[in-house]
């Protein structure tokens, strides 16, 4: 195959212009469940790293199966698993909804997680300062122990913001019509795979600096802790 | 020199105290009274049972056996409302314990806003009032790691005192320092004290403890071995215990 050949099918300028629309449409759609997801679930993990810090043990236990269970099985997996068996208990998602359960789910237990090796990073002797001037657990947990936890771990929440955010082209599975799905929809239409190719490149246009600022995040953490 | 005041009601009354780790004892059937207005010295040897003393006056360590009234407060109790009762108990920390991530004028602020729920405005005043009387007019913005150890500390002590306790716990406030800062901190204690604070202060400062305190309490083995003036317990002590003890940090 000739680079003429490569051209007509990769880098058709007729093509692109045809798929446009639809392929800024998809753009929107990644955008929205990226903005709905990502602060979700990692509201929801702070909430079970907490959870389990004030927990009893039976608590705790509870909280280990849902972090460990989550993490364990494959996201696309979760996706299409409750998209194909909500109905059959009744319950009816949209596409959208689906998406956002499935993967804050998923999100939420590694942050959970993470944030929770946060909260036990932070001394003792803080809890016993605040709690000694009469602060209860509650506002001890937020204003003297979260901060310090969540600063601890900035590296390892960014690198799985980026993870779940990649993760959301897993709806195009369920017709979701996100970006990949346009890009394959505009496809079908034109007959060639320009509209993929494109779809790649917005792909990468946000994700390439995403994963370049996390490596300068994660040697500027490296630097401080010296 | 210390005022001679100690004749008021009991601020602290400790009954039977008794605390053990596991299977590690670490007080047994400790009896304490301080009174309003009175400054109480512990010293003994490490792993005497100092802190863990010190830590069940506001119940940082829950004790085993035994009653601890602060106040007239049964601390012990299990319907006392402990963030209310902590409230007029300061503990300053060995190691300072500030938080971080806050400047000094937050570090005091914060119980200001969440227990005594002031006002921004009002907050920031007295805290930095409580500054002010620590002698660190001049560190309002500062975070922790921007200060000396004696500076953290003060700030350690100024949190405490804005929340205007009717006692005030020292566990050991300058064994973490470098030797040419403990004069600062001591010099604020001598003050709150000057002022008629109630204090108890765990420390290895042998001179200081005689300097400050009304009274000594000699610590070993998690029971109280023997309490008297400082001009008693220090130069004419009555336990053998006592005697070794002293004749050891005062010979280093
Ligand atoms: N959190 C703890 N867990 C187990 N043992 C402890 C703990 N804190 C103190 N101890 C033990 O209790 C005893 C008294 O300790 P402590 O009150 O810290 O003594 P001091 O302050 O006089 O040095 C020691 O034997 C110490 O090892
Ligand atoms: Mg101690």
């Amino acid at each position: 195959m000739g680079f003429d050949e490569f051209a007509r099918a990769f880098l058709n300028y007729d093509s692109l212009v045809a798929a446009a629309p639809l392929l800024m449409q998809g753009a929107l759609v990644s955008l929205l469940l990226i903005v709905s997801i990502v602060p979700a679930a990692l509201a929801l993990g702070i909430l079970v790293a907490v959870a389990y810090d004030l927990g009893g043990p039976l608590r705790r236990r509870a909280i280990i199966v849902y972090i460990d269970f989550l993490r364990a099985f494959p996201p696309l997996v979760l996706l299409i698993l409750i998209y194909s068996c909500l109905p059959f208990l009744g319950v009816r998602l949209s596409e959208f909804a689906t998406v956002v359960v499935a993967l804050v789910a998923n999100g939420s237990a590694f942050f959970g997680e993470i944030v929770r090796a946060g909260i036990e990073s932070v001394g003792r002797g803080q809890r016993e300062a605040a709690r000694s001037t009469g602060i209860g657990q509650v506002g001890t947990m937020v204003f003297v122990v979260l901060p310090q936890a969540l600063r601890n771990v900035v590296p390892p929440l960014a690198s799985n913001m980026v993870e779940l955010a990649k993760a959301t082209s897993f709806a195009a599975v369920v017709a979701m019509p996100d970006l990949l799905r346009n890009a394959r929809t505009a496809q079908d239409i034109v007959y060639n795979p320009t509209p993929l190719m494109a779809a790649a490149v917005i792909y990468l246009a946000v994700f390439w600096p995403a994963v370049r600022l996390l490596s300068r995040l994660e040697q500027r953490m490296v630097l401080a802790r010296r | 020199m210390p005022a001679s005041a100690a004749t008021g009601d009991a601020v602290v009354r400790i009954e039977g105290l008794s605390k053990t780790y596991g299977t590690t004892p670490a007080l047994h059937a400790v009896n304490l009274t301080v009174r309003r207005g009175e400054a109480v010295a512990i010293i003994g040897p490490s792993g005497s049972g100092k802190s863990t003393l010190l830590r069940c006056i506001n119940r940082l360590e829950e004790p085993t056996e035994g009653r601890v009234f602060v106040d007239g407060v049964d601390l012990t109790s299990r319907s006392v409302d402990i963030n209310k009762a902590r409230r007029e108990i300061g503990f300053v920390f060995q190691s300072f314990n500030l938080y971080p991530h806050l400047t000094a004028q937050g570090n005091v602020r914060l119980a200001l806003r969440l227990v005594l729920r002031l006002g921004r405005a009002e907050a920031t005043a007295r805290a930095r009032a409580a500054l002010d009387s620590v002698g660190l007019s001049d560190k309002y913005a500062s975070y922790p790691s921007q200060l000396s150890g004696g500076q953290q500390q003060r700030v350690g002590i100024a949190r405490a005192l804005a929340l205007d306790p009717k006692i005030m716990l020292f566990d050991e406030p300058t064994s973490a320092l470098d030797p040419e800062l403990v004069g600062e901190v001591l010099a604020v204690i001598a003050t709150m004290r000057a002022r008629g604070m109630t204090m108890v202060i765990v420390s290895h400062e042998m001179q200081f403890a005689r300097e400050v305190a009304d009274r000594v309490v000699f610590m070993n083995e998690g029971v109280i071995v023997e309490e008297n003036t400082p001009d008693e317990l220090f130069n004419r002590p009555v336990r053998q215990r006592t005697r070794d003890f002293l004749a050891r940090v005062v010979r280093h």
